[in-house]
């Protein structure tokens, strides 16, 4: 089984390429500026240095969210146009699952992302990657009765929290038999309405 | 002969998906174009993030319904053509790395082509344009006149200095509350109405400029006073006067590089293009003076990506064609 695994969720990108379970190419990097430019030269470089190319993935799995809307919006838009040209299906991951495959010993883990405004996008996980509280748009001090608990992790460095080590071979491995999804209805899962969504809305209620 | 060239083309700088299959340059082989409209709307505008999200969620249909309709497979594609700009830049973006994203794995070549010289590609699918000529471009982000001496060769001889053309018809529309997307509504209201009302002639100098926020004020201002007094606006004479005076300065500066540059072909390029004000006199003074005149079909003077694929034909004629980093730009001068 061959797998291309990106994440373009936050400017911490990743791009895989896994075989059989294991890495075969790994790309990790902070992109700051440009990302989009930058992923399709990446993925070129990946399958110049595997023994396949991108014609023999059997699945896509891509980081849909939540996270930057423009980063999520580039990972989603690669993955759903090589699905549909190489005839494959997708299987999506939650960008704080991916964050919770994190090594620690406390009993929960809890993966955030700056939302701003004293919100964040965050879930929170147990030693077995199950959700406990599901990932959401939730103000940071809702999720205090966690911490004692829990070890909070972020790449956003404003938050108090350890930096993720992400551990791409068990969240591929966690993901192997999820329903792959047809490329047209793969989307991205913001976990939150755009402001004119939320104003009109107001204005309706 | 040699081998006929077909260029997948993809357009996706504000609020339609499109993707289209045009033969060398001229023949609209198949057409997609997918708009947002009803959808912004609700908004009384284009919201820059939702249409963001409903290009991610519509791309790959609007590529596969595009092949559909031409019967054709990519591999019948000789290359693929994207807008990377001007636009909205989180538009732009999904267009660009869907782009890419076809060009690396079917290998094909990738052009960069700018939006405007899109819209002035499109006349080359009504007509085949002849050079050296001027281009009036005219939409909702831009107002310029452009001299082409030859295929891809773009000299800006004037632009606007404040509000694009398109931006100043959406303006007045909302100032007299017609609804969303204003710009056509008072085109078609001007027809009811008499030029009743006294505007100024914005920038009647002997530049080559535009400017056209002098002109919206005002607009304001007129219907301000008249409110104040409590009298009622006559819409339709309103929408009369304004463009009258809109179409007078886009017609006398055109008619002013036609006759300073030696050209073959006028051609109307942009959203606005589809203005009946703006065509009918242009046409009117065109035939008096003997000027060569195109104006593209209505269909294909909103966006679209058949202009952009008609444009990247040429582009890439030139070769020019860029690597897999290719970079959106929101704003981005056309060269």
């Amino acid at each position: 089984m061959k797998i291309l695994f990106l994440d373009t969720s936050s400017f911490f990108a990743t791009v895989a390429i896994i075989e059989d379970g294991k890495i075969k190419y790994l790309f990790q990097e902070e992109i700051k500026d440009d990302m989009a430019s930058r992923m399709l030269p990446v993925i070129q470089e990946g399958f110049n240095q595997v023994s396949f190319t991108i014609n023999d993935i059997d699945k896509i799995m891509v980081v849909n969210g939540p996270g930057s809307f423009t980063g999520v919006r580039i990972g989603v838009t690669i993955a759903k146009v090589l699905a549909w040209s190489l005839k494959k299906d997708i299987v999506t991951i939650s960008s704080l699952e991916f964050m919770a495959t994190t090594p620690h010993k406390e009993k929960y883990i809890i993966p955030m992302i700056d939302a701003r405004r004293g919100y964040v996008y965050a879930g929170v996980y147990d030693t077995d990657l199950k959700n406990i509280l599901p990932d959401q748009y939730i103000k940071y001090d809702d999720l205090k009765e966690y911490f004692t608990d829990g070890i909070k992790v972020s790449h956003d460095d404003n938050l108090d929290a350890e930096k993720p080590q992400t551990d791409i071979e068990k969240i591929v491995a966690m993901h192997l038999n999820d329903e792959a999804i047809p490329c047209h209805k793969v989307n991205p899962n913001y976990l939150k309405k755009t402001e004119a969504e939320e104003n009109l809305k107001g204005k309706n209620d | 002969m040699s081998k006929d060239v077909y260029i997948l083309g993809i357009e996706s700088s504000c609020d339609e998906t499109s993707v289209a299959i045009v033969k060398n340059g001229s023949e609209d082989i198949a057409t997609v174009v997918l708009s947002q409209m009803d959808t912004h709307a609700n908004y009384g505008g284009v919201v820059p993030e939702i249409a963001s999200r409903m290009h991610v969620e519509n791309i790959t249909m609007v590529i596969e319904e595009c092949l559909t309709k031409a019967n054709m497979t990519m591999d019948d594609i000789t290359a693929i053509a994207v807008t990377y700009g001007p636009g909205l830049i989180g538009s732009l973006l999904v267009g660009v790395v869907a782009a890419e994203t076809l060009a690396y794995v079917y290998n094909k070549p990738l052009v960069p082509v700018h939006h405007i010289a899109g819209h002035i590609y499109a006349n080359n699918l009504t007509k085949k344009m002849e050079f050296p000529l001027i281009a009036l471009v005219v939409s909702g982000g831009h107002t310029e006149l452009v001299y082409m001496k030859d295929n891809y060769c773009f000299e800006k001889i004037g632009g606007t200095l404040d509000d694009a053309v398109g931006e100043a018809y959406d303006k007045v529309a909302r100032i007299i509350k017609v609804p969303y997307p204003g710009g056509p509504l008072v085109d078609k209201m001007s027809y009811d109405g008499q030029d009743n009302y006294s505007l100024p002639t914005p920038l009647a100098d002997g530049s080559y400029n535009f400017s056209f926020s002098g002109l919206k004020s005002a607009v304001i201002n007129l219907v301000h006073n008249e409110e104040q007094r409590g009298h009622e606006i006559n819409k339709a004479d309103l929408a009369c006067s304004f463009q009258q005076r809109v179409v007078d300065i886009l017609a006398k500066k055109t008619m002013m590089a036609l006759e300073n540059y030696d050209v073959k072909n006028l051609i109307i390029a942009g959203g606005v293009a589809a203005n009946s004000g703006i065509r009918t006199r242009l046409k009117e003074l065109c035939e008096e003076k003997n000027y060569n005149l195109t104006i593209p079909e209505f269909r294909y003077c909103t966006d679209n990506a058949t202009m952009i694929a008609a444009a990247g034909y040429f582009a890439y004629l030139k070769g020019r064609t860029s690597g897999l980093d290719l970079k959106a730009k929101a704003n981005t001068v056309l060269e």
